[in-house]
């Protein structure tokens, strides 16, 4: 059916993934970053950096494409030391905006998850699936944030197109 | 489909996660074992009736490797065997 | 218009809103609210099925997803086969037709078939239809008695979908239980699932005439729903059944017709924290001599015919049954105007509560039904008394029996909890629980309203078994199993085949095997084995309850998935190109989208594989690596964790350098081939095969996290960050010159097997020196922001050289043409790395590594080898199947090896092939031959190497 929600493919992010233990990630990085998160699956926020905490010493840190260059500026990613692992990925996840009214029922067709708001709040973040695909899944303003390896972007689209019988936009 | 419990996560749908089989016996050391036993650490798998410890990995999630204890009876996922731990 | 058999007043029908349908080609008119049953009914159709086996004329029996007699196939939009004409809603243009009979029920030519083969016992099937003549009788058995024909097409318009859902409570029926565990659930606060087979809420308030607190019951069930409605935290499903109840509390439904439009059905996978099952109870039947002929009906049915639809199935209804429900039953119809002719009870004794509802009707106490005279319609049934004396015929043109109620403990045997047999109720009831899940109302055993819900008025229940009829004067076939066509003598002859177990007895004799699992005569099945076994009938046990509860449609489970997107696909940011300038795309692993080839107009896909291999070999080419998988590490422990996984060692590559390396299991199989970098002291890169990327990064994350946690090692995947234009050919250098980079393209510089970052043609680059073809390559990684942009540049660059972008199927002729592995075709689990002639891979200096002791201990044990060698077939044009087996000296013998590759050469003019032989290294020079069904062609074995084997080319 028709669902009442607005998809959307979005541009790419600047997202660099970081690995290691929280306090040597601090030592270099703590001033470039917000606050390190601290439950799993949940994120912070400042000065336009997200940071999502969603594995053991695994994080993403995130912000609009225009901010690339400066925060590889700032992280440093050849020079970190051997105990972290910096890596830019930003092209590896596409993202998609799910919103709307009834986002959530499209979310319960793409994934698996309770997405109700006392399980999953507002700064509820996690790896999990969409159409059986490895996702990344978060909240944004009126409904969800879902982003695939990139490489299955044009597939998902397609899911969402027959899922919702629109085009994202 | 199971609820297997992550450690990172929580209870999860066994559809984000990859079956990595039993846990087996700790990898002898290749130059100091006998041939026998080095065949037996290749190709003896724990395939009990009950409780089994079993590697899963929460590959579309947080990327954890974890172990639980399944009873291949039921299904349920289990505490460890008194004599295990 | 006959609307000979409707009531002129109620029933739960809109009779504002008549709906015309048609029935095995004839058409006839119902009202919103009914089924395909009740409108069958109400238009007088009596016979309504053939029989499964013997084709006998079947009626309406039941009036929901019990309906053990008459299934229709449903034709045009929603084709679908094998539904119960009780559980088909009507609609405006609904066509439907019987199954199991042609031209038509009426007239069944089936039918006479059953006159000639008059019987088919228990086991007929397999005894007579085995090997090796199987194949001549299935087509005809399979058309007789076969059920009905999966729909030619999918719908046309409208889709299925699938959804998860997570909820508290599941609760899964909407009587008189359900609502009550709904609603306080509901109040305080839980999330709540209810889901209801039926089309509205109720349950069996809906057939029956009882009341609550004084007043209408169902306006109770009105009042329930109604608060329901406005409690957000409740979803509320009618027409949903609840399927299945599998693990963690995990329970499939099915809702058909959802209120949204487009929607066909919608299924539901629901994680439950606890599960309330409220499924009711389903009547069963009596065992009889003509106990299938039209007009037998389930007593309940028949009230449920009356009540809600409003229809009178008989004008002369008799009654048997063995407990007091049919006295509610009787009472009922009597009030409806029907004339009750006799009530067959098998009790001696009666309870006077049943007695006092029905004053003026006659009862016949330690009576049964021993036969019914009539063929396509009941016109009287035999009274029996137990005592001996005298049968007589009673008429009446319904029979209207009922054995007692089974809860109906589907979900709840699913879920693996316990049943235990209760005497008084004579019914299996839910035992113990082993998921989080209780049982209540009728489902667990509490068959009357009054124990379900405050206030409620009903005559209380109370039974004697009767497991079948047995009576010297019993006339006719007594079914246990109508829609198997399951006979006591059926049963009897199981037994004495040896066929003692129940769930042997199921399937020796296909009892409860059909559509409708035997909801209505299981429990005689049992009871017969019991009765005949002489053993106690909790002793017999029950058959396991599978899902589906009732039949699901696959397109209700596959959901979306199908079309486009019935297996996910992969595309790089050249893909658009690749299909935009000719490419014939398929996929080439790990899901990716991959150009195959591209053909210019008119042209063979032969042709245009040999003009792509001309341009890499002499002149450059280019085609997408971006699918390679690709892997980051980091940390002090990387160096000692490649040596560990690679048979090779890694740990001595210097910045900058690469070095190729096969993975191998520890159990010695060949996991992967790939190329290792060093980026910087702590960083290194992993280039995998395609289809192995997964694979590598579960086996190198699985030892790095549970092995070797102390390990300092970590991993990211970079396949998508990373993607590449890579240049290839013997002009390589010079497009790379021509598009501009800062990097030292010298061969001193930038050697064969290094790594290097650099900008090229304005976009920051990392750029690879690997070769999949043999010849000098520049694999040229950029951005996949970039990638198109480069390869334009690629195109532009190399115009002035003729470049061309190449395909999958000139990368394989490449590759075999230098004897380079592909894990799909040389290498599958018995190989290792000597058999390829790549020995030189396994370090010597390694104390330890993965698959090592495993290896060498197989080639310890001295068996013959299979080796991997080149093949020249003695007819140069002759081309060889690659999987081909070669036997020795081609006679037909066991194989001595297969023919892995085979391609047309372009720099021999001739085909050439790889292949494992036994023994193929000693064997150079020899004629080995390739033996085919019904030709043997010679081959001449070689080094597995066509093309520039001093590998100068690649150096350069
Ligand atoms: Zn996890």
């Amino acid at each position: 059916m028709r669902y009442d929600v607005t998809l959307q493919r979005c541009g790419l992010s600047a997202v660099f993934d970081l690995k290691g233990a929280a306090d040597a990630l601090r030592n270099w990085a703590g001033d470039m970053l917000p606050p390190l998160p601290d439950h799993p699956n949940t994120r912070t926020g400042g000065g336009g950096v997200e940071l999502y905490h969603i594995g053991r010493k695994h994080w993403l840190a995130r912000a609009p494409l225009a901010q690339e260059e400066v925060l590889e500026a700032q992280l440093k990613p050849d020079a970190c030391p051997a105990e972290i692992s910096i890596v830019r990925v930003s092209d590896t996840l596409s993202f998609f905006r799910i919103t709307g009214p009834d986002a959530s029922q499209v979310m319960a067709i793409a994934c698996p998850l309770d997405l109700h708001e006392t399980v999953f709040g507002a700064d509820a973040v996690t790896y999990s699936e969409l159409f059986g695909l490895k996702a990344l899944v978060l909240r944004c303003e009126g409904g969800f944030e879902c982003a695939v390896e990139q490489s299955f972007g044009d597939m998902v689209e397609d899911y969402l197109t027959l899922s919702c019988r629109q085009k994202p936009v | 489909m199971l609820l297997i419990p992550c450690p990172f996560c929580g209870a999860r749908s066994e559809s984000e996660f990859i079956y990595g089989g039993p846990v087996r016996a700790a990898r002898p050391d290749p130059n100091v074992v006998s041939d026998a036993d080095w065949v037996d650490y290749l190709t003896v798998v724990p395939n009990p009736l009950g409780p089994v410890q079993e590697h899963w990995w929460h590959a579309r999630g947080c990327g954890e490797w974890l172990t639980i204890w399944r009873d291949t009876r039921t299904h349920d996922i289990v505490e460890a065997p008194d004599e295990i731990e | 218009m006959r609307l000979s058999s409707r009531l002129t007043t109620g029933g739960r029908i809109n009779r504002d809103r008549p709906l015309r349908f048609r029935f095995n080609g004839k058409d006839y008119q119902g009202f919103d609210g009914d089924t395909l049953a009740s409108a069958l009914m109400a238009n007088g159709v009596r016979v309504t099925a053939r029989s499964f086996k013997y084709h006998r004329p079947r009626g309406i029996v039941g009036h929901g997803p019990e309906e053990p007699a008459t299934l229709v196939q449903l034709e045009g939009e929603d084709a679908a086969g094998n539904c119960p004409a009780t559980a088909v809603l009507l609609r405006e243009g609904l066509s439907a037709r019987s199954v199991n009979c042609w031209p038509s029920p009426g007239f069944d030519l089936g039918g006479v078939a059953q006159v000639l083969a008059r019987f088919l016992p228990a086991g007929f099937y397999y005894k007579t239809f085995k090997w090796p003549g199987w194949h001549l009788f299935e087509p005809s058995i399979r058309k007789a008695a076969g059920l009905a024909p999966a729909p030619a097409q999918p719908p046309s318009s409208g889709h299925f979908e699938a959804r998860r859902a997570h909820a508290d409570v599941l609760i899964a029926g909407a009587g008189p239980a359900g609502l009550q565990a709904a609603l306080e659930a509901g109040r305080a606060g839980k999330r709540v699932f209810l889901a209801d087979e039926g089309s509205e809420a109720g349950g069996s308030l809906l057939n029956r005439t009882l009341s609550i607190g004084g007043r209408p019951a169902l306006d109770w069930v009105a009042n329930a729903v109604a608060e329901l409605c406005g409690m957000e935290n409740v979803t509320h499903l009618q027409n949903a059944t609840v399927w299945a109840y599998r693990e963690h509390n995990l329970l499939m439904v099915n809702e058909r017709c959802p209120e949204q439009d487009s929607i066909l059905e919608r299924s539901w996978r629901v994680r439950a924290g606890e599960v309330v099952i409220a499924t009711g109870a389903s009547e069963r039947a009596m065992v009889f001599g003509g106990n299938d002929r039209p007009g037998v009906m389930l007593a309940a049915s028949v009230q449920a015919y009356v009540n809600r639809w409003g229809v009178a199935p008989g004008k002369r209804v008799a009654l048997f049954t063995n407990n007091n429900s049919a006295y509610a039953v009787a009472a009922d119809l009597a009030a409806a105007g029907l004339i009750v002719t006799a009530i067959l009870d098998s009790r001696r004794h009666i309870p006077q509560a049943a007695l006092d509802l029905v004053p003026d009707l006659p009862v016949h106490p330690a009576t049964v039904a021993a036969g019914i005279f009539g063929h396509k319609r009941v016109r009287a049934v035999l009274a029996a008394p137990l005592s001996g004396d005298l049968a007589k015929w009673i008429r009446c043109d319904v029979l209207a029996h009922s054995g007692g109620w089974n809860p109906t403990v589907h979900l709840w045997s699913q879920s693996r909890s316990s049943l235990r047999y209760d005497e008084d109720l004579a019914a299996f009831l839910p035992d113990s629980a082993v998921q989080n899940c209780r049982a209540v109302g009728a489902a667990a055993g509490d068959l009357t309203l009054d124990r379900i819900v405050a206030g409620g008025a009903d005559l209380p229940y109370a039974i004697e078994p009767l497991w079948r009829v047995d009576v010297p004067v019993q006339r006719g076939r007594a079914f246990l199993d109508i829609q198997n066509d399951v006979l006591v003598s059926d049963v009897h002859l199981a037994l004495r085949e040896g066929y003692a177990n129940i769930e042997h007895v199921k399937r020796y004799t296909t009892g409860g095997m059909g559509v409708d699992q035997g909801k209505t005569g299981n429990i005689n099945i049992i009871g017969t084995v019991a009765m005949q076994q002489g053993v106690p009938i909790e002793q017999i046990g029950t058959t396991t309850f599978r899902s589906p509860y009732t039949p699901v449609s696959f397109g209700a489970i596959a959901g979306l998935r199908e079309g486009t997107v019935l297996l996910p696909y992969r595309h790089t940011p050249v893909t658009q190109w690749n299909v935009d300038n000719g490419a014939v795309m398929y996929e080439a692993g790990a899901r990716w989208q991959r150009p195959g080839y591209f053909p210019k107009p008119g042209e063979s896909l032969q042709e245009a594989v040999n003009r792509e291999c001309r341009a890499v070999r002499e002149a450059v080419g280019v085609y997408d690596g971006s699918p390679l998988g690709t892997f980051e590490l980091k940390g002090r422990d990387v160096p000692r964790f490649l040596d560990f996984i690679y048979s090779n060692v890694m740990s001595s590559l210097k910045p900058g350098e690469g070095r190729y390396g096969l993975m191998l299991s520890d159990d010695g199989l060949i996991l992967d081939d790939g190329v290792a970098f060093r980026l910087d002291d702590h960083r290194w890169l992993l280039s995998t095969s395609t289809g192995h990327a997964d694979v590598v990064n579960q086996h190198m994350e699985k030892l790095l996290q549970t092995e070797f946690a102390d390990w300092h090692a970590m991993i990211t995947t970079v396949t998508s960050q990373w993607n590449n234009a890579t240049i290839c050919g013997p002009h390589a250098r010079d497009v790379m010159q021509a598009l501009g980079t800062d990097i030292d393209l010298s061969p001193q510089a930038f050697p064969f097997m290094s790594i290097r970052d650099g900008m090229v043609a304005g976009f920051p680059a990392r750029v690879a020196r690997v070769s999949f073809t043999g010849e000098l390559s520049y694999e040229v990684n950029v951005a996949p922001r970039h990638l198109m942009a480069l390869w334009n540049k690629v195109m532009e660059a190399g115009a002035p050289f003729a470049i061309l972008p190449v395909g999958s199927e000139s990368n394989h002729v490449l590759r075999v043409e230098k004897g380079f592995l592909s894990l799909g075709h040389e290498v599958d689990g018995t190989v290792d790395a000597y058999d390829l002639g790549m020995g030189w891979v396994m370090s010597k200096t390694k104390p330890d590594y993965l698959g090592k002791r495993a290896v060498m201990l197989r080639r310890a044990g001295g068996a013959t080898r299979r080796e991997l060698v080149g093949i020249l077939p003695q007819d140069p044009n002759r081309q060889i199947p690659e999987g081909a087996p070669l036997t020795p000296a081609g006679c037909k013998e066991a194989t001595e090896g297969l023919v892995t590759a085979c391609v047309w050469s372009v720099v021999n003019q001739r085909w050439v092939g790889l292949a494992l032989l036994e023994n193929g290294h000693a064997r150079q020079g020899e004629t080995a031959h390739v033996r085919l069904q019904d030709e043997v062609i010679p081959v001449s074995i070689t080094k597995p190497v066509f093309h520039d084997p001093d590998g100068t080319r690649l150096r350069s």
